[in-house]
């Protein structure tokens, strides 16, 4: 997928998911899978999820966009309910969730493995505006390293939703965090939790691969 | 496994059901935003559904050592926090004519909803109490279940604590939990339950529900502890049993299990061929090792009407109420506390 430049794109069009940039960027069309019971970290939630379907997502549509300082993923897929309160202890929020290689090579469907970690740029609607910078080095290694840098902002209309989660390419953290530069070519996976599905955790549909993911020169026009 | 292990006796045969160790616990760690509806401490009545309702058939902990699947209790099923019209009554110039009353939906479920309801029929009905807090378990299930690795259980004590940092509310835990003593904080978000009053025991208090109960029926200590009673009840004479066993978690809360009074025949006499409280009631409580729990306390009983000594007697009836507490005995009046 190739990330346009908009040169001057202010974060708030890039974190509005119905702003103009987006409604012109050509969505890639993603097929989602379930994850497998087998990989869930605890028994628990293998013996819990072992005879129930995971995965309530069959696709999601994603574009990227950044402005040589901000990189904006818009995510949008068909989910009949609006799941955003946690007002009883049996209901989930839907999320969603970009993820990026910290090296190359880092495992998409372990979420990373031992040095070899993954990042991902986390949103939950219970907590729409403040993203998660989360590190993960394989199953079950999940951990939320920063609550301030990534942003998200999600609108659900019609069964529909449509979610903006984005981060600066650079970002000065003592963590592992994925660096990314203008021009560069690196990967990404997303991840989707249907609340009403009581989805969380490892408990997610998912890409499954890494897709190849190439940001455009801050030059624009591909010249670089 | 840990080091060293904290623990409780309670003994049902003492238990008053006044719930001053409940209002002791909410007090001192359940009053913070979205807590309202938690109960760390509970006393219900049994037989009865419970708290959460019909926790004792929600699922969880380990069947032959392999984990098993559980349901989430409901904010309804722990009966929620009711709210009362306490402006209108005391502040609002009504106090004649406006009634307290709960205010919106009228509950149909409570923390102590089935209180002294128990079971049979007059002359020969029964019930008895049930404490309840977390079991601090040797094998704890929502440890086990949860994928961020937010639990702990120490090494000093075995006490087990949700790290609420690494915690995203999942609540993988509270289904894992076969006692379903874990509760979900809607406004942090995440998991909280009985944290045995770790920064008490840290000073050698005795936990806060244990210190307050008027009946002394909560003993409290390490179980290595030869000279403190939890060794004495559990280990060398055997009369405390952990509440299902075979929810495989190896609880660290122990019962002495209830002796009803005689029941009565059809005639009006005294009839003790068999228990006011059934057997199998206790059974399915307890496991088959209450009936010799209770042997043994029966013939301990015996011994004493015969003018006899028993120890066990002596440590359960708590002639000086500090031996209760394995150590931990310390008044917390005599430290200044700080809230980190």
């Amino acid at each position: 997928m190739l990330v346009n430049f908009v040169r001057g794109a202010p974060v708030e069009w890039l974190l509005d998911p119905e702003a103009e940039p987006w409604l012109k960027a050509k969505p890639q069309r993603i097929a989602m899978i379930g994850t497998p019971v087998g990989l869930q970290p605890t028994e628990a939630i293998r013996a819990g999820w072992a005879n129930k379907p995971i995965g309530a997502v069959h696709e999601v549509q994603v574009s990227a966009l950044h402005n040589g300082e901000v990189l904006a993923f818009r995510l949008e897929w068909a989910d009949a309910t609006e799941n955003k309160e946690l007002g009883d202890t049996t209901a989930f929020s839907d999320a969603a969730a970009v993820l990026l290689p910290v090296v190359p090579g880092a495992p998409v469907i372990t979420m990373g493995a031992p040095n070899l970690p993954v990042n991902a740029w986390y949103w939950r609607a219970d907590s729409d505006a403040q993203g998660r910078e989360v590190l993960a080095e394989g199953i079950g290694s999940s951990r939320t390293v920063d609550v301030s840098l990534v942003h998200g902002h999600g609108v659900w209309k019609g069964g529909r939703w449509k979610v903006v989660i984005s981060r600066a390419l650079q970002v000065n953290s003592p963590e592992k965090c994925a660096q990314l530069t203008a021009g560069q070519k690196t990967e990404f996976a997303v991840a989707i939790w249907d609340g009403a599905d009581a989805e969380r955790g490892g408990i997610k549909a998912f890409n499954g691969a890494w897709l190849e993911l190439q940001l455009a020169p801050v030059a624009g026009g591909g010249k670089g | 496994m840990s080091n060293r292990q904290v623990a409780m006796v309670f003994d049902l045969n003492k238990c008053l059901g006044c719930q001053t160790c409940v209002i002791a616990c909410k007090r001192l760690w359940t009053r913070d935003e979205g807590m309202a509806y938690m109960w760390w401490a509970s006393v219900n009545t049994q037989p009865g559904r419970g708290t959460p309702r019909d926790w004792e058939k929600s699922g969880g902990g380990f069947k032959d050592g392999v984990a098993q699947s559980g349901k989430l209790p409901t904010k309804k099923d722990f009966g929620d926090a009711w709210e009362f019209n306490h402006e209108e009554v005391f502040y609002g110039g009504k106090g004649q004519s406006a009634h307290l009353k709960i205010v919106g939906e009228e509950p149909d479920w409570g923390p102590n909803w089935d209180e002294d309801q128990g079971a049979g029929e007059y002359p020969n009905a029964y019930y008895f109490y049930l404490p309840r807090i977390c079991n601090h378990c040797t094998k704890p299930a929502c440890l086990e279940s949860c994928p961020r690795k937010a639990i702990v259980k120490r090494e000093e004590d075995g006490i087990v604590l949700i790290d609420e940092d690494r915690c995203r509310g999942y609540r993988f835990c509270m289904e894992a939990c076969p006692y379903k003593k874990i509760y979900f904080n809607h406004v942090k978000k995440v998991a909280q339950k009985c944290i045995f009053c770790f920064p008490r025991v840290e000073q050698g208090v005795a936990p806060a529900c244990s210190r307050m109960c008027p009946g002394r029926v909560r003993f409290v200590g390490y179980k290595d502890d030869e000279n403190g009673p939890i060794w004495k009840l559990v280990e060398k004479y055997k009369v405390a049993i952990p509440l299902h066993p075979e929810f495989g978690t190896d609880p660290n809360i122990f019962y002495v299990p209830p002796i009803a009074p005689p029941r009565y025949d059809e005639a009006g006499n005294l009839d003790e061929s068999k228990p006011r409280i059934p057997d199998e009631y206790l059974v399915s409580l307890f496991g088959p090792k209450v009936l010799e729990t209770l042997a043994t306390l029966k013939a301990e009983m015996a011994k004493t009407r015969a003018g006899g000594k028993s120890e066990v007697l002596d440590v359960l009836i708590a002639y000086q109420w500090k031996t209760m507490f394995g150590g931990l005995d310390r008044d917390p009046a005599t430290i200044e506390w700080t809230k980190s």
